[in-house]
């Protein structure tokens, strides 16, 4: 069964990606690049909620609409603020650039396994 | 369709699937959110230690950067099929002008807007000679309203993929 293959690597990434952040976070005792994984967690957020708002009956009009826009514009936003509150924070010094670098790594592991997530149970769903 | 086309190439034929439109849609937010932060990032280090001048992040700075802002929303918060208002018959009463007009006010918005972070560089920065720890403060706006017309740049182009893609599916 591939699915649970899946699932036990998707968690395996995951638990590595909460590694390193709170590594990052607990080596040198600064708790702000946790913060990385809150901007990671909201990032799909909006996706979903202007995915409920578009009308799903219409045919023609799939995926176009521009609310669902908004809501990618949104998440895209929020992807590469989780890149970039982590470099603003090791420019001026509130962390350190170690901590900049184990944060980056283990978010877009954490973001990959949401990701990977909802696509996998997407799958399922239409059958 | 082909034969009243403006210009003399045609596009990609890459740009007109749905996928393409969707990644310049994120990309779009990926890029305002990096010009964003570009400008976090200089407000920051005017604060932190690292700045040891007497050169200081003002609300002057943010003037360029909200009219960047501004621009942009007007732009994309336009319908773009008024546009062409021409070829329709219903958008009588001038719709396609008001349009042009509010599109040019938010385009006039956001050059002004680059225009104003190169004037805060040059005036603020350039001529008191600042050094480079402290110019990075003049760069990063710039960089940041370029960014802002880029995001929106690319924004514009992939909504307007969208009608091609649906002019092709309901075909």
């Amino acid at each position: 069964m591939a699915g649970l293959k899946t699932i036990i690597l998707l968690s395996f990434i995951l638990a590595i990606g909460f590694l390193l952040v709170i590594l990052s976070s607990a080596l040198f005792h600064n708790f702000l690049p946790l913060l990385v994984v809150a901007t990671y967690v909201l990032a799909p957020v909006p996706n979903w909620i202007c995915g409920r708002a578009q009308s799903n009956d219409d045919f023609m009009d799939g995926g176009s609409s521009s609310i669902v826009e908004l809501g990618r514009f949104l998440t895209g936003f929020l992807v590469v603020m989780g890149v970039a509150l982590p470099v603003v924070l090791a420019h001026t010094e509130q962390i350190r650039y170690e901590a900049m670098a184990m944060s980056i790594v283990g978010g877009l592991l954490i973001y990959t396994t949401i990701i990977s997530f909802t696509l996998f149970f997407r799958e399922q769903e239409e059958f | 369709m082909s034969s009243d086309r403006l210009f003399r190439f045609p596009k990609p034929q890459w740009l007109n699937s749905a996928n393409s439109r969707t990644a310049g849609v994120y990309l779009a937010g990926g890029l305002f959110s990096l010009s964003f932060f570009l400008l976090i990032d200089a407000a920051s280090f005017s604060k932190s230690l690292k700045n040891a001048s007497d050169f200081h992040m003002n609300f002057v700075d943010w003037i360029p950067g909200i009219f960047s802002a501004l621009g942009m929303l007007v732009i994309n918060s336009i319908d773009k099929t008024r546009l062409s208002g021409d070829t329709f018959a219903y958008s009588g009463d001038g719709v396609a002008w008001k349009a042009r007009v509010v599109l040019f006010m938010g385009f006039a918005a956001m050059a002004g807007g680059l225009a104003g972070s190169v004037t805060v560089m040059v005036l603020k920065y350039v001529v008191p000679e600042a050094g480079f720890p402290t110019l990075w403060m003049g760069v990063a706006n710039v960089m940041a309203n370029a960014l802002v017309m880029i995001s929106s740049a690319v924004l514009w182009v992939s909504q307007n993929m969208e009608d091609d893609y649906t002019y092709n599916l309901a075909l």
